[in-house]
């Protein structure tokens, strides 16, 4: 009798006071478990691509498009260049545009009445599918993949930031009007920091299409970029070359969409504070 | 008093005649949301009609709408033959990645712990060009109908799992509550409850799904295929064919929102019947 009690104390004070690595641990279970995920994933893909001998050119281990990839790091960076600053620069001229529609939209009520059942069908459509006109319209080069990736990412900044402006809090739209402030002032001062978030969250699946726009593009056609890369090394049956790119690609992204990210942080920060 | 009744049916009168102002009131605005938009189609049709014909622009670089229509009309029957293949993996891809998705994402939701280690890496994968894979499907699974609809499967089931699991998360507390309360079990709790709840948010995900199934199998198309629209595309792009590349185009158009539509047919055929034995239950 009195051992139970005692071995049942001693469960319950271990439970009430983990030791200090175990209470870090818990607190940071939210990055720790994804990231383990992610680990064990390579690791089970590295074991199984070794154990079961399966050939470079279907599935290459991590550690080799590791290695890959650093050995290929010079000529990938000239390649992520390329994309990089071709999606960059589409990624801008469609927020801009894209943000500038919206404004115009929320100015001009008839013309969103007019414009935004169009632009949300122009959503379901396959754009991808239009990439080849692009290259017949626009030729070979930059252009014509800087005028498709903005083509395949300006429609979801135009529809977020949209919603974001004709969503204004009622309560501070009343207000100003009971403060006559001018359209002007109330368009800029309430309805635009109202739909920052809107125009964030456009921009950041804009940052993706963006990559996606010039990825395909570049597939169609181009002498140099990842997208090109991926090409050539699937049509050399160089599988680990794909995934080292893709690898390259990935980081584009993320850079691109961190970016979206912190700006957002700072212009909450300095807008909303 | 005969006067006066005659006077009151004259008023009477005058106050049925402007019917057809309050009819309009009724059902103008609908009719001028659908009018509006598709009036502004036309004139950018018309213009585009337009400004073809008077620039004298060759035909090989932009074509008027009547042309691509001549082009549709002229070779609807070989054009179908390359529709019903696109349209045929299209729903097949749709349809698996629906379901894998679906599970999946009812799996991460399933624990907290699961939702932890799973879901950062979903989003993530949300954020990366998975176009870019297109080709490495070839390499695995060769240049027929397998790897299209592995590939269309691959980027169409993302947006599905991620906000299931996002809708299933989402259940309102008060309700879980309540059938803690009730003593529902786990499983009553996700039939009757969590899933219903989440329903809006699946087929949100499955709108998005559906468009991204039609771009996988075109990227497909694109890539490597000797049928299907997006060959079409191809191979009269590359022979500067416009007006055949943009009729396809058009087909690929329709596919897009005729599949779209049926989600959205479905998704209020689901919402009606979910509704139902919930305000039954409510009654009993």
């Amino acid at each position: 009798m009195s051992i139970t009690a005692n071995s049942s104390g001693a469960a319950i004070l271990d439970i009430a006071a983990p030791s200090r690595v175990r209470r870090l641990i818990r607190a940071n279970m939210a990055v720790i478990l994804p990231v383990a995920t992610a680990l064990s994933v390579l690791i089970v893909w590295q074991i199984v691509t070794v154990a079961f001998q399966i050939p470079r050119v279907i599935l290459p281990a991590p550690s080799e498009i590791g290695a890959h990839f650093l050995t290929n790091l010079p000529a990938l960076l000239n390649h992520a260049r390329h994309t990089g600053l071709e999606a960059l620069g589409a990624f801008v001229l469609a927020t801009a545009a894209g943000a500038t529609l919206a404004g115009l939209m929320a100015a001009f009520p008839l013309a969103r009445e007019i414009l935004q059942p169009n632009l949300v069908a122009f959503q379901l459509i396959p754009k991808i599918a239009l990439a080849p006109m692009f290259i017949i319209w626009l030729g070979i080069d930059t252009p014509s993949r800087l005028a498709f990736a903005v083509f395949m990412s300006f429609f979801p900044v135009v529809i977020s930031t949209t919603v974001g402006l004709s969503n204004t809090d009622p309560v501070s739209l009343r207000l100003c009007r009971s403060l006559a402030a001018s359209g002007v002032q109330t368009f800029f001062q309430v309805r635009v920091p109202f739909a920052l978030p809107y125009l964030f969250n456009g921009m950041r699946i804009a940052s993706t299409m963006a990559i996606i726009g010039v990825v395909v593009a570049e597939f169609i056609s181009s002498r140099a970029g990842l997208g090109f890369y991926i090409l050539y090394s699937s049509s050399r049956m160089e599988t680990v070359g794909i995934f080292s790119a893709l690898l390259m690609l990935c980081i584009v992204g993320l850079v691109l969409f961190g970016a979206v990210v912190l700006a957002e942080r700072i212009v909450r920060r300095t807008y909303l504070a | 008093m005969a006067v006066d009744v005659n006077s009151t049916a004259g008023r009477l009168e005058r106050t049925v005649t402007p019917v057809h102002p309050a009819s309009w009131r009724l059902y103008g605005p609908a009719i001028r949301r659908v009018a509006l938009p598709l009036a502004f189609v036309i004139c950018v049709f018309a213009a585009w009609e337009v400004a073809v014909r008077i620039s004298g622009v060759s035909s090989m670089i932009i074509v008027p709408p009547s042309a691509i229509f001549a082009v549709l009309s002229q070779h609807h029957a070989i054009l179908m033959q390359h529709a019903i293949p696109t349209l045929a993996e299209t729903v097949a891809g749709f349809s698996l990645a629906s379901l894998l998705g679906i599970t999946l994402g009812t799996l991460i939701a399933s624990s907290e712990r699961m939702r932890q280690a799973i879901y950062p890496n979903m989003v993530l994968f949300q954020v990366i060009p998975k176009v870019a894979l297109a080709p490495l499907f070839i390499v695995w699974l060769g240049i027929g109908t397998p790897s299209r609809l592995a590939f269309a499967v691959f980027i169409a089931f993302f947006p599905v799992a991620v906000s299931t699991a996002a809708g299933l998360a989402g259940t309102s507390p008060a309700a879980l509550r309540l059938c803690r309360s009730l003593t529902a079990t786990g499983l009553q709790t996700f039939v009757n409850v969590r899933f219903p709840y989440a329903v809006p948010y699946i087929f949100a995900g499955l709108k998005v799904g559906v468009t991204m199934s039609v771009i996988g199998i075109v990227v497909g198309e694109f890539v490597t295929a000797q049928a299907g629209l997006g060959y079409i595309i191809m191979f009269a792009s590359s022979a500067a064919e416009t007006a055949l590349a943009l009729a396809a185009v058009f087909l690929l158009c329709l596919v897009g929102v005729i599949l779209y539509g049926v989600v959205t047919l479905l998704e209020i055929a689901v919402m009606r019947k979910l509704d139902a034995p919930m305000s039954a239950g409510d009654v009993v």
